[in-house]
């Protein structure tokens, strides 16, 4: 008559230190209709005794797999599971949370301190633990609009930065009445957001009509487009693009006033081809109680035939073929890429990618 | 005076915000807000504060508010006394007390908060609760070891763990139950009996309850509120045993109004022990709401 | 006391809440009160909120408070639990007395 042994337990799991509770996880999983998802190596379990009861799972902000026995609905177990991992995620430094999950759960993960952003229709609602995030963000965006006819956005990696951002910045400012450039925040990239933020700055910060921005949890990043960041695995479901570009058309571009989106044409990455593509869709089909946005393809600029992209010009710095390089960026780049990244360090494969 | 009846001792796990701010209504004769084991490391710091503001809810001001604090020793024992002794608990209790240095440590601990706080020197009352063979052999020199003492209480789980056996009929309990006892007696403080925690097994609660009875503790602690009402009405005294302790004190007070030396009942001699054993069966009827 | 970082403090069960703190981007003080009986005690919430906050001499961040119906004496230890972790400040027990 063990004086605990009413109670729930919960406990940290690492997948990749405990590979032999990976299968009990993947059943309870299961039990709920579930699969395990790639890139989740951290779950909070609730057991009692040694019965797993529900789980949560998380990888960096953002929280995943979130099951409970269906025998053991209304115990209040799941709130306390989620609330566990929230703890869990803090202690991490991820105060800022994201969760994809089916429309019909809204209501539950509500329950857990988490408010809708943006749902792809019938198929997957993305939220955030804050009730105020999205909002806030948006208020702060509001104080750099600018009054135009037609107000223009760039959401660029610059990965690093190419005689083609500049190209592509100077196509949007002849387009329009003000340009909004972004920089994406999130640090997975070859060159960090410290190197490519001042990078754009360096290039195309000066110019007028123009508002260089840091980027943001709600754009192009692990939370809104997840696997952009691993698309040399392939994986790029439909579901991932249309959370991203929703949020742009219906948070963004209204808190901006921005009515064109401008992106360069893609001729080598398929990834960012079919952004391209599903933002033509996502941005300007009557599909949203927030106003269209046009989408500007701006085709490449070409150095000796060949268009200049950012990934060219990590192969060849790999290469160590920095003669090549200068004639495909501004020497503010090549001379950072000069002092701190070559001769070319051994790096992860799949984070060199990204554009 | 009469003592405070103490035949259940309630056990809130500190962190948790629904079951303090309605345990009141369960009326139980004490109310032991839990700092240690019922709260997880991480939840240490926020628990200490919804106890200390508890504390001072008007809801619990007649209710007796005992705090187990954290051993002294921990990181967090310190803080958890401040926030008992500042926020109006009436009685401390130390887990894990294998010694009266123990109580002497916390006596001394005590003092300093109460001066620095303005509190009444003396006002914090302290309970031991023993949960070692340590404890076991040294419980008369802990129950004796302050005048702040109301009692002392074994708790099960870490004894029989020192004992290195488990919980199981009593059996494996009753050296330390019967050493704990007469250690209160032989002081003159209260006994409490360990927790059972079986929440859903009724008639293993009784059981129990009616050895501890019999054996002597003035209580249990509890943690589950549904066995408040199952002990209190084990406690109650049986109307037999109440219409004798009346008839007990009526001889008493005839006795007196007479003013005769010698106190007899049906031709025997009635001596102080049996008073206050009727005092006390009156005591628990009028709590038990038995008809008298 | 200062809100150095962001810090969490409480659940989501009933007669709880949840306090989230986080450094405020420019130095003002929010306080956002989110509850379940909103329109009958939103104002006395945030009324507690601030008491709390003037008495832990919290001068900006951001505080998010999603309430399940705590009682008032909840609300502050929640509060005061979620500032203590965020400023690794020694609590201070005479201000709270």
């Amino acid at each position: 008559m063990g004086e605990e042994c009413e109670e729930l337990a919960f406990e940290t799991i690492e997948l990749s230190r405990q590979p032999g509770e990976r299968e009990e996880i993947v059943q309870l999983l299961a039990k709920c209709g579930l699969t395990m998802e790639e890139g989740v190596d951290t779950f909070v379990v609730c057991r009692r005794g040694r019965r797993l009861l529900a789980c949560a799972g998380l990888e960096a902000n953002i929280v995943k797999c979130v099951a409970t026995d269906p025998l053991c609905r209304g115990e209040s177990i799941s709130l306390k599971v989620v609330s566990e991992v929230v703890h869990l995620a803090y202690e991490r430094g991820h105060a800022h949370l994201f969760l994809y999950t089916r429309p019909n759960n809204i209501a539950f993960f509500a329950g857990c301190g988490f408010y809708p952003i943006v749902e792809v229709p019938g198929l997957v609602t993305v939220m955030e633990n804050t009730p105020i995030g999205i909002r806030a963000y948006c208020n702060r965006l509001k104080a750099k609009r600018h009054d135009g006819e037609r107000i223009g956005a760039i959401v660029m990696n610059a990965n690093p930065f190419t005689h083609g951002h500049e190209y592509l910045v100077h196509q949007a400012l002849a387009h329009c009445d003000w340009l909004h450039v972004f920089v994406v925040a999130e640090d997975v990239s070859f060159f960090s957001y410290a190197d490519r933020y001042a990078l754009v700055s360096a290039g195309i910060g000066h110019l007028p009509r123009l508002t260089l921005h840091h980027g943001s949890p709600y754009m192009v990043s692990r939370a809104t487009f997840s696997s952009y960041f691993f698309k040399d695995k392939g994986v790029v479901g439909d579901c991932c693009t249309a959370v991203d570009l929703l949020i742009f058309r219906e948070f963004i571009a209204p808190a901006l006033g921005i009515t064109h989106r401008f992106v360069g044409t893609e001729p080598f990455c398929p990834t960012t081809r079919k952004y391209n593509a599903d933002m033509k869709y996502w941005l300007q089909a009557d599909l949203s109680g927030a106003p269209p946005v046009a989408v500007v393809e701006i085709p490449r600029v070409e150095t000796a035939g060949t268009p200049i992209s950012a990934s060219e010009v990590r192969r060849l710095l790999k290469a160590g073929s920095m003669e090549a390089i200068d004639r495909l960026v501004p020497p503010a780049t090549l001379d950072l890429l000069t002092r701190k990244y070559a001769p070319a360090p051994a790096a992860d494969p799949i984070l060199m990618r990204a554009v | 005076m009469t003592k405070k009846l103490r035949r259940s001792m309630l056990f809130l796990p500190g962190a948790n915000a629904a079951m303090l701010s309605t345990a009141f209504v369960f009326r139980p004769d004490s109310i032991m807000f839990d700092l240690e084991d019922a709260v997880s490391l991480r939840e240490k710091d926020t628990a200490r504060l919804l106890v200390f503001h508890t504390l001072r809810l008007p809801m619990y001001s007649d209710i007796e508010k005992v705090v187990r604090i954290n051993p002294l020793s921990t990181p967090f024992g310190q803080a958890d006394l401040e926030a008992a002794v500042r926020g109006g608990a009436d009685v401390i209790r130390l887990p894990k007390t294998d010694c009266a240095e123990d109580v002497h440590e916390l006596e001394a601990a005590v003092e300093a908060i109460e001066r620095s706080c303005g509190r009444s020197v003396g006002s914090t009352q302290l309970m031991a609760a023993i949960e070692s063979a340590s404890g076991v052999v040294n419980a008369v020199a802990i129950a004796k070891a302050s005048p702040r003492l109301i009692g002392i209480a074994l708790a099960g789980f870490d004894y029989v763990m020192d004992m290195q056996t488990e919980r199981g009929d009593g059996t494996e309990l009753f050296y330390a139950r019967c050493a704990v006892l007469h250690a209160a007696r032989a002081a003159g403080i209260d006994a409490f009996d360990v927790v059972y925690g079986n929440v859903n097994d009724d008639e293993g609660f009784l059981k129990e309850v009616d050895l501890i009875k019999r054996l002597g503790f003035n209580g249990k602690s509890l943690i589950n509120p549904r066995q408040i009402e199952l002990l209190h009405r084990a406690y109650a005294p049986t109307e037999e045993d109440v219409d004798h302790a009346h008839r007990v004190i009526a001889a008493a007070e005839d006795a007196e109004r007479r003013g005769l030396g010698v106190i007899a009942l049906n031709g025997k001699m009635i001596d102080a022990p049996v008073i206050a054993h009727a005092e006390r069966v009156l005591q628990r009827a009028a709590a038990s709401g038995v008809s008298v | 006391m200062n809100i150095a970082k962001e810090s969490i403090a409480g659940t989501l069960e009933s007669n709880d809440l949840l306090v989230k703190v986080s450094p405020s981007l420019d130095a003002s003080l929010e306080v956002h009160v989110i509850s379940e009986v909103m329109y009958q005690f939103g104002a006395q919430i945030e009324a507690t909120v601030h008491d709390e906050l003037d008495r832990l001499g919290v001068k900006s961040g951001v505080v998010i408070i999603e309430d399940k119906g705590a009682l008032d004496c909840t609300i502050r230890a929640r509060v005061e639990a979620a500032i203590l972790r965020s400023s690794g400040a020694e609590i201070d027990w005479s201000r709270l007395s």
